[in-house]
C-alpha cells in the first residue's frame, strides 16, 4: 500500500492527499471518480468495493483502512 | 399448411459461446428446444453441465478458454469431429469493464477485446474451414451490445470491443455471402443476468432506477434476446444479413 496516497491524488486530481481528508470534499468528486477508485483497489489491491463501500469510507484514511482490511 | 415453420431448426447444428449463464444459457435452451444440436460452449464447465441439463436433446459441452485464442481451433475441431458438421454459431461471450477513463488499462483493455472482439474472428475463421461447416444455411450471430452504438460514461474499453462487432459483422456478411453464410448482430439493452447484478454494485442506489428509465419497455429477460438470435439464426432471416438487430426495449429510440 505504499504507493496508495499517490495513486489516490492521481485519482482525485490533486497533487496529494492527508490522511484526514474527506474524499466528498475533493472537486473532482463524483460517481466517475467512485469507479476509478473501484478500479484501483482491484486491480492493484485485488479487492473488491461497491460503491458504497467507498461511500462510507468517508475520508482518505478511512479508505486506506478498508482496502488493508479487504485484503487480509 | 402443416409442417410449414421458417423459425425451426430441426436438423441444425450450432456452437453457442458464454452458454453457461444468462442470455448464453437462455439461447442454449430456445434453440434446443426449436430443435438444434448444440455445442455449449464456456470457461465455466459447472454453469455448461446446468445449461446442457435444462436444454432439449443431445448437447456437447466445451470447456474453453477464449481470451487463449491460439487453443480455439484445436478445440473446435476436435469437438465437431465427434459432432456434427455446424450450420452457424453465436458468440454470446463477453465480459465487462466499466472504469473511467483515467483508470483503463492497456492490459484489462487488451483482454476485453480478446474475448469480446478478437474471438468472434478466431470462431469466424474455424467455421468456414471445409470439415466444420455444413455448406448450407450458414448463420453467424454475433452479440454486441447497446453500448455498442451509444455513448455511457466509464465504458470506453467495453464501447470498443462492442462497436468492433458492427463492423466485423458488416465487413463478413460481404466476405461470407459467396459462401452461402449469412452474418448478423444482436445489440442487446440491459437484461436481468447474473452479469448486471454484479456491474450494479458499482453505482449508487439510483442506478436501478436510471436503467429503468433508459428502457421504456422495462429492463430486458434473457428471452427477449434469445428469441431474436434464433430469428436471426432461422430460415426466416434467410436474406438477412450484415444486420445490427437493437433488442433493448427501447433503449436507442430515444
Amino acid at each position: 500500500m505504499n504507493n496508495f496516497r499517490i495513486e489516490l491524488a492521481e485519482i482525485l486530481e490533486v497533487d496529494g492527499v492527508e490522511k484526514d481528508e474527506l474524499l466528498s470534499s475533493f472537486e473532482c468528486w463524483d460517481s466517475l471518480t467512485i469507479l476509478s477508485i473501484i478500479a484501483l483497489a482491484g486491480e492493484n489491491y485485488n479487492v473488491t468495493l461497491s460503491a458504497a463501500d467507498v461511500n462510507n469510507s468517508n475520508t482518505v484514511g478511512g479508505l486506506e483502512e478498508l482496502i488493508k482490511s479487504k485484503r487480509r | 399448411m402443416k409442417g410449414f415453420n421458417p423459425y425451426s431448426h430441426d436438423g441444425r447444428h450450432y456452437l453457442i459461446t458464454g452458454a453457461a449463464s444468462g442470455i448464453g444459457k437462455a439461447t442454449s435452451i430456445v434453440l434446443s428446444r426449436l430443435g438444434a444440436k448444440l455445442i455449449l460452449a464456456d470457461i465455466n464447465e459447472n454453469g455448461l453441465e446446468n445449461t446442457r441439463h435444462a436444454c432439449d436433446g443431445e448437447n456437447a459441452i466445451l470447456p474453453i478458454n477464449l481470451a487463449d485464442l491460439a487453443s480455439i481451433k484445436d478445440k473446435v475441431l476436435k469437438m465437431v469431429d465427434g459432432f456434427d458438421k455446424l450450420h452457424g454459431f453465436v458468440h454470446l461471450a463477453g465480459k465487462t469493464y466499466i472504469a473511467p477513463l483515467k483508470s483503463v488499462s492497456e492490459e484489462k483493455c487488451r483482454e476485453i477485446f480478446t474475448i469480446n472482439t478478437h474471438a468472434a474472428i478466431e470462431l469466424a475463421k474455424i467455421f468456414i474451414h471445409r470439415n466444420v461447416y455444413a455448406g448450407e444455411k450458414g448463420s453467424i450471430v454475433l452479440v454486441s451490445s447497446v453500448y455498442g452504438l451509444v455513448g455511457s460514461a466509464a465504458n470506453v474499453a467495453y464501447a470498443m470491443s462492442k462497436s468492433a462487432l458492427h463492423g466485423i459483422t458488416k465487413s463478413l456478411s460481404i466476405e461470407l455471402a459467396v459462401k452461402g453464410i449469412r452474418v448478423n448482430c444482436v445489440a442487446p439493452g440491459f437484461v436481468k443476468t447474473n452479469m448486471l447484478d454484479s456491474a450494479s454494485d458499482l453505482f449508487d442506489s439510483n442506478h436501478a432506477e436510471t436503467l429503468k428509465r433508459l428502457h421504456p419497455l422495462g429492463i430486458g429477460e434473457p428471452d427477449d434476446v434469445a428469441y431474436s438470435i434464433a430469428y436471426l439464426l432461422s430460415d426466416a432471416a434467410k436474406w438477412v444479413t450484415g444486420s445490427i438487430l437493437n433488442i433493448d426495449g427501447g433503449f436507442t429510440a430515444q
